[in-house]
């Protein structure tokens, strides 16, 4: 791991630049939407981080495919690592959506936005994954349970989509395609730009994440291993 | 160091090509404590063993572990020179486990618990009814065949479990505590089971701190202590690699 | 034998051995289904006596209830496994682990359908529901649902059984990944109740069956995980 500690250095040092110089581009350069004033500027972090949140938990759910097929603890350190990274791009998308909800729809929860109900379900599908790892004790018992969590988990969320989407489509009109709140803004390119320079920094900063929180699982498992191999005096 | 192995062999047999159990390094932990630390032993086709030692010794760990329903922490265990922790289905149909728990439904009769063990051990559906008559009438419960085991005393729930154990045909027998609740007349007919299983060569694994109760010989006692081989005793104890002095010392002590 | 036969004679051997015992009892059917009665008339208390805004809220109470009786339902069920160390011999058994989960869920169908087959009519008198032509596509919703959520229960609760905290466990991780469950299902009955005036009836039961059958297969192909200890 130490061979590899500077390039990782690196990308996180890139990761906070990037999206330092991103926070600026989409404060300061480009201009206020036409209909959602700067409420929009929200949406340049709450789009990137919705694209990671559900990116995490489909590899979270493939890593524990593989976990139960070749039962090689990396792909439990690399579910974990997934599971963990995606739950806080997914605090971090709820939070972003409600507060760019209040001031353009007037209110922090929308039931009819089916990504909004959507992710709210992420968020718990995926706790309940971390808890599960939380209450077994024993390592390969937890890698398995939690493995059949997020793949079942994962099954799930298309379904949730299909049917939240289906109850805004069937039973309501769209209540909140409000033309007042549709994005116009008056520079499309800048506003194409910040978007895209933000999601960079964040792939920066999810790839930083991802690699550190697998190194940190896969140094807690070989540390459990090694502290019960000295347990039972049986040498690796 | 060497890892010490300790061979149990029915005297007079000679040792076979694949053993009928062998561990190695065998280690299991809870939360971080050891429940059973790096056992090696190798036990010989027919032979009868016995596993003594105080309660959280280790005796249930290592019997769950043989019986495939538990997975160690460390260590291998071959049955009939399977891999029964990389491929337990394999190892499982030759197996007969009487655990700690009867496993039983209290809802159910002593028959209909059989049928659904014979069913689901694949047992062929025109041997279920049969072969579980044969088993009641041998632990003596025949005429409470059709009775709920949710109202047997904890003795006949044992003997009900022991029938089930009677259904297949194991190449291992693994009994953990068997003797609990038992009356006389029950550890005598345990003491037949256990000739009849001598007799057949099959082999026999028993937990249990109560073993000066049993009659029938015993080839090996392995003591277990906080999940270690502390003392090896019996006539069969054929070898041991050298390694743990204390356990050479103990040899001569054989009580059996 | 074929192996399709010996997983048939084990689905069958798991789920009549449960039916056996329990119609034997008598616990679980009567305590469910006590259960979620009290618990439609409890939400009665909660919404106050309005008749209009009670018959708006019932299909939505009817499925609460329903969930919350078919947790006791799954659960007892485990517990059978839990009591005596019997889920241990169970997974000692050489039978296929997916016939095994087959038999737990097809054990708990019976036992949901009996529970839709009261708290039904006790909706309609409670909260003064006109079910008339409407009920064949209730009946459908009903099966559809009991099924999909005798796939996950049954999953879950096995799962949890030997867990820390199961109690709190269960109904944490299931009630989310049956969401989407309840939704269609709430929505089925809404619009069965309706008169289906914008025919979604059919695509909602469409969605059931397609949770039912996608649960159900990644439950008999994981199921060995909650077997394995």
């Amino acid at each position: 791991m130490n061979r590899a500690a500077l390039p990782v250095r690196l990308l996180g040092i890139a990761a906070v630049l990037t999206i330092g110089a991103a926070t600026w581009y989409g404060l300061f350069v480009v201009p206020p939407d036409l209909n959602q004033g700067d409420a929009q500027r929200i949406l340049y972090i709450h789009v990137a981080s919705a694209w990671h949140a559900f990116f995490s938990f489909g590899l979270a759910a493939a890593a524990s495919v593989g976990w139960l097929i070749w039962r090689n603890p990396r792909f439990d350190a690399a579910a974990l690592a997934f599971a963990e990274v995606g739950v806080l791009f997914t605090v971090s998308t709820i939070w972003a959506g409600m507060m760019w909800g209040k001031p353009v729809w007037g209110t922090y929860w929308q039931w009819e936005d089916p990504r909004l109900v959507t992710t709210a379900l992420l968020l718990a599908l995926y706790l309940g994954y971390l808890l599960v790892r939380r209450l077994t004790d024993d390592p390969v018992r937890r890698a398995t349970r939690a493995a059949a969590v997020a793949i079942i988990a994962a099954v799930d969320i298309p379904i949730v989509h299909f049917s939240v989407t289906w109850w805004r489509g069937l039973h309501q009109g769209p209540t909140f395609g409000n033309p007042e709140t549709i994005l116009n803004p008056p520079a499309p390119g800048a506003f194409v730009t910040a978007l895209l320079f933000m999601l960079f920094g964040v792939i920066l900063l999810w790839a930083w994440l991802i690699i550190r929180r697998y190194q940190l699982a896969r140094l807690e498992w070989i540390a459990e291993e090694a502290a019960q191999r000295a347990a039972v005096g049986v040498p690796a | 160091m060497p890892q010490t192995t300790i061979f149990v062999r029915p005297p007079g047999v000679p040792e076979s090509a694949p053993a009928a159990v062998e561990t190695r390094e065998l280690s299991r932990l809870f939360g971080g404590g050891v429940a059973l630390g790096g056992l090696s032993i190798r036990i010989e086709p027919g032979a009868a063993v016995m596993v003594e030692g105080s309660n959280g010794a280790g005796k249930t760990t290592l019997l769950r572990i043989l019986a495939t329903a538990l997975r160690p922490s460390f260590g291998t265990v071959l049955l009939d020179g399977i891999d029964a922790v990389a491929t337990p289905e394999r190892v499982r149909p030759r197996i007969g486990l009487l655990g700690h728990a009867t496993a039983l439904y209290d809802d159910l009769t002593a028959s209909e618990n059989l049928r659904f063990a014979a069913t689901m051990s694949g047992i062929p559906s025109p041997d279920v009814e049969p072969r579980i008559g044969t088993a009641l009438a041998r632990v003596e419960m025949a005429s409470t065949a059709n009775h709920r085991v949710g109202g047997f005393s904890a003795g006949m729930r044992r003997r009900v479990a022991l029938a089930r154990l009677l259904l297949g045909h194991p190449r291992l027998v693994l009994l953990d505590e068997p003797l609990t609740a038992l009356d006389a007349s029950a550890v005598d007919l345990l003491d037949g089971l256990l000739a009849e299983w001598a007799g057949q060569g099959t082999t026999v694994v028993i937990a249990s701190h109560l073993a000066d109760r049993l009659g029938a010989p015993i080839h090996g006692c392995l003591q277990l202590e906080n999940g270690r081989l502390a003392r090896v005793s019996g006539p069969g104890i054929a070898e041991v690699v050298p390694g743990r002095e204390q356990l050479a010392a103990a040899l001569p002590s054989a009580s059996w | 034998m074929t192996e399709v036969t010996s997983d048939v004679r084990v689905i069958i051997a798991v789920a009549g051995k449960d039916w056996r015992g329990e119609l034997r009892s008598r616990q679980l059917p009567i305590g469910a289904a006590f259960f979620g009665a009290v618990t439609l008339f409890v939400f009665g208390f909660a919404l106050g006596p309005d008749r209009a805004a009670l018959a708006q809220a019932a299909p939505g109470l009817l499925w609460l209830a329903l969930i919350l009786a078919g947790m006791l339902v799954v659960s007892r069920l485990q517990q059978l496994e839990t009591d005596d160390g019997a889920g241990e011999q169970l997974a000692l058994y050489p039978a296929s682990r997916g016939a095994i989960y087959l038999g737990k869920v097809t054990a708990a169908l019976p036992f949901l359908l009996l529970l839709g087959a009261v708290l039904l009519p006790a909706t309609a008198v409670l909260y003064s529901v006109v079910i008339g032509p409407a009920l064949p596509a209730l009946v459908a919703t009903i099966v559809l649902g009991s099924f999909g959520f005798a796939a996950v229960g049954t999953f879950y609760a096995g799962l949890t059984a030997r867990m820390r905290a199961r109690e709190i466990l269960l109904p944490l991780l299931l009630l989310p990944v049956i969401a989407p469950l309840l939704l269609a299902a709430v929505r089925a009955t809404v619009a069965a109740l309706a008169g289906d005036p914008f025919s979604e009836v059919a695509s909602w039961l469409g969605l059931l069956a397609a949770f039912d059958l996608v649960m159900v297969a990644v439950g008999a192909a994981t199921y060995g995980t909650v077997l394995e200890e």
